[in-house]
């Protein structure tokens, strides 16, 4: 896991200089981003939580992502929310769509036992119809196995 | 090109099935023009298909009783380069010692007439061994509808030399993919069993998938998600008009329907607070039935072919499990006991096997039980197989396959067909990558 | 494997507690004891659907065997004709190849029912090799002591009683306490008796009351006639 956290900062940081180089902005790259937008939160909280194989329960390492997610979606209350669900390719599709909707109610109850308000989060399972990434390796795999905060 | 899909023929212009050509008395079922496609092994029926008279379409309606013979892996095709008897009459016995030197147990031939705008096609069967008529039959309808003519006469040859029912008048739907995988596109699409007269009966806007046939052809339930992200839901599609309507509003997700043999009922899958279970809606008066409840996912219903039980996916042991339980609910008792996870059941038509998805030790595998649980067999495997299908014999089921993605490219997803002994698997040609098929039952004459 | 689902939950019986005095207060710990329930549950009744699966298997395994036990006795208590007398007459097919590895309990069942069916068809050779390599690859099975047993019936059924009282003496030794021991003993005195060894056989069926207190009335009745057929003290 910790791994995919120091990707997720490769990779943010990747995301910050691309944006600084196109702004070609003078000021540090970390301002490039306007707290409370949905590249903030993308980028400095983390939408998205992973699971293990064919289970809905909300990691240590997912906690900690939701638990920041909690704190940012209180203090930028103007968003609506969809927590996504998602599963690997490893599974048949119909079981996979039931399964994503399992784990997009868990990572909601758990924004829901942080203080935020049941009815502004909605969830949506999309099973194994939308990979991110695209791959059939067990890395691939693991990346896909999770729950993603969208904001409106 | 036709674009308007006739599901069924007018009433008037119904194919006149069944008329007998006299010529020689039938004989009982002989050796070799026979087959017994339950034995563990035998040799594919050689037969001669001769072009029919009749211009063009009669060579065309040969063309597509050789294809649907060949495909079926019950018969070798001999080509037409072989024959050594030529312009023959259609109506008078063949010279049987020249089909025998081509090694032909049977031979085909008929004749494709046109007048008052339709088109009369009759055929005969011969049998070589014995020298006789095997079958014979005269069939009226549309000219555009001459291919539907060529399935019904291969499936009639096919009745004849397997005693089994035939399975190539009939459709195919399935789920046709295109674009990146990452925002794929999926709409339903319906096909001839020979992957002719494609047809798309959903626009693609958004996700749609998992399509079954209603017992009459005249509609599909699937699944489609809505716009803006809008959960999915089942939809009841008319495929003639394409009139579809919505099929209950719940809060949650609904997925995963199947009609009753009888039609009238559609069991499907809702969602509620992460929690899914099985509900059955009466489509007469749109009455909902919870059949399952408590804590697990239960998914994937499937009626017995006389409609008095459900087979269905459960992970309430821990893993996904097939299980069986009455019609209306209660006495649900497991079946499957192998190694891995079970998904996707389907009973047979002819009630005998439950057709299933497998998934152990890292690979898909497509298997038949008995409706008991017992006799399990598995007949094909890949990285991944999933959702099989059966054909209306119960004797062929479609699946597909999906090969492994690589270098953030989709890998391929392909229809197959293959028989439940699992000797036979070919590709089912299709337009596009393709998923989700559902075996239409034979198409009403 | 079995144990599995039980010492989770152990697991999750002894986590729990825990979990509460750290975080008696948080919401996500009731959640969090929700799942961990369902998912003891749910691995619970996993393991209950196996083991009635395994009963009902078994179950329809002793009521085969107990018909075709009691087809057999009924065989001899008809004027004493040998069970092997009229099968011996049987066509019999030649084995096909040695019995498939017992890997796995299933595998190993496998071969128990494959070699009962060649019993049952007949087949003496082949279900000979079946049960002697049932026996030799699970000496510790539920069903060792009838595999044993069988063995024996497959030489006396071809009237090969050397091979027969072998088989059977060694069911007696070996697997004394199964459900078959007292069948093992009472077809080893059986043999011993064929083979004109009288005395033997009477000292072997009067160690029957002494080993096997909680015999059947069946058993015992049997043993009674077998000892006064042979003139047993």
């Amino acid at each position: 896991m910790r791994m995919i956290k120091a990707l997720t900062a490769i990779a943010a940081m990747i995301l910050i200089a691309a944006c600084s180089n196109d702004q070609q902005a003078a000021a540090p790259a970390t301002t490039t981003v306007t707290p409370g937008s949905v590249a903030d939160f993308r980028q400095n909280v983390g939408d998205r939580v992973f699971f293990d194989t064919d289970q809905s329960t909300i990691r240590e390492d997912g906690r900690q992502t939701l638990n920041r997610q909690a704190e940012w979606l209180k203090k930028y209350g103007n968003y609506q929310i969809t927590v996504e669900g998602h599963c690997d390719e490893r599974g048949t599709r119909e079981y996979n769509l039931a399964l994503g909707e399992r784990r997009a109610n868990a990572a909601r109850q758990y924004l829901v036992a942080q203080g935020i308000p049941a009815a502004r989060i909605k969830t949506i399972s999309y099973g194994k119809e939308r990979p991110d990434p695209v791959g059939s390796d067990e890395a691939a795999w693991a990346r896909n196995r999770r729950a993603v905060t969208a904001l409106q | 090109m036709n674009t308007r899909f006739d599901m069924m023929l007018p009433r008037r212009q119904t194919i006149l099935g069944g008329v007998a050509l006299a010529a020689g008395a039938a004989r009982p079922a002989n050796a070799q023009l026979t087959i017994d496609m339950t034995k563990p092994s035998f040799e594919p029926v050689p037969i001669a298909i001769v072009d029919f008279k009749g211009d063009k379409v009669g060579a065309d309606i040969a063309g597509v009783v050789r294809n649907d013979l060949q495909n079926s892996g019950l018969f070798r095709s001999i080509p037409p380069s072989a024959f050594i008897q030529q312009n023959m009459d259609p109506n008078a016995p063949p010279r049987f010692p020249d089909w025998r030197s081509v090694g032909a147990a049977g031979v085909v031939v008929g004749q494709a007439t046109t007048s008052g705008g339709n088109i009369k096609v009759d055929f005969r069967l011969w049998d070589v061994v014995v020298g006789q008529q095997a079958t014979g039959l005269s069939f009226t309808s549309q000219p555009d509808k001459w291919r539907r003519l060529a399935h019904i006469i291969a499936d009639a040859i096919y009745k004849r030399v397997t005693g089994e029912e035939g399975y190539f008048d009939t459709r195919v739907a399935y789920v046709a993919e295109t674009g990146p995988l990452g925002n794929r596109v999926k709409r339903i699409a319906i096909m001839d069993q020979d992957g002719f007269n494609t047809r798309y009966i959903t626009d693609g806007k958004t996700i749609a998938l998992t399509p079954r046939f209603s017992p009459t052809l005249q509609e599909i339930v699937y699944m489609a998600y809505g716009e803006n992200n809008a959960p999915p839901r089942v939809y009841l599609q008319n495929v003639e008009s394409n009139r579809r309507e919505l099929l209950g509003n719940f809060p949650g997700m609904s997925f995963a329907p199947r009609f009753s043999p009888d039609g009238t009922k559609v069991v499907m899958s809702i969602s509620a607070d992460g929690n899914t279970d099985i509900y059955e809606m009466d489509l007469r008066g749109r009455a909902l039935r919870r059949l399952t409840s408590g804590p697990a996912i239960d998914t994937s219903p499937c009626y017995s072919n006389d409609g008095t039980q459900i087979v269905f996916n459960s992970d309430r042991g821990g893993t996904q499990q097939l299980y069986v339980m009455g019609a209306g609910g209660g006495g649900e008792r497991r079946i499957s006991f192998g190694e891995g996870r079970y998904a996707t059941p389907v009973w047979s038509p002819r009630g005998d096997f439950i057709a299933f998805t497998k998934i152990s030790g890292g690979s898909f595998g497509i298997g038949v039980m008995r409706s008991d649980g017992s006799g399990e067999r598995m007949l094909a495997n890949g990285f991944l197989v999933e959702g099989p299908t059966w054909a209306p014999n119960g004797r062929v089921l479609a699946f597909f396959r999906q090969q492994p993605n690589s270098g953030g490219r989709a890998g391929s997803v392909t229809l197959h067909q293959i028989d439940i002994t699992g000797r036979f698997e070919r590709q089912m040609p299709t337009q596009t990558d393709a998923s989700d098929p559902a075996w239409s039952p034979l198409i009403p004459q | 494997m079995k144990k599995l689902p039980l010492r989770l939950l152990i697991l999750v019986a002894l986590a729990l507690p825990t979990a509460a005095t750290a975080q008696r207060a948080d919401p996500v710990y009731v959640e969090d004891r929700l799942n961990q329930l369902q998912q003891a549950i749910s691995l619970l009744t996993g393991q209950v659907e196996q083991l009635q699966y395994r009963t009902q298997q078994l179950q329809q395994q002793m009521e085969k065997m107990q018909a075709d036990y009691e087809f057999r006795l009924e065989q001899v208590e008809k004027g004493g004709a040998r069970p092997g007398g009229t099968p011996a007459a049987r066509p019999t097919t030649p084995s096909t190849a040695a019995a498939p590895p017992a890997a796995a309990a299933g595998a190993a069942d496998q071969v128990y029912n494959d070699a009962f069916k060649k019993l049952q068809d007949g087949d003496y050779a082949g279900a000979e090799k079946g049960f002697r390599a049932f026996v030799q690859r699970n000496p510790h099975h539920a069903l060792a002591g009838n595999a044993q047993y069988w063995l024996g019936e497959t030489y006396y059924a071809r009237r090969d009683y050397q091979n027969a009282m072998t088989a059977f003496a060694e069911g007696y030794k070996v697997y004394k306490s199964s459900p078959k021991g007292p069948d093992n003993l009472l077809k080893l005195g059986v043999t011993l008796a064929t083979l004109g060894r009288k005395s033997d056989a009477c000292a072997i069926f009067a160690r029957f009351a002494q080993d096997y207190p909680r015999a059947t009335d069946l058993q015992k009745r049997r043993i009674e006639q077998e000892r006064q057929k042979n003139g047993c003290g």
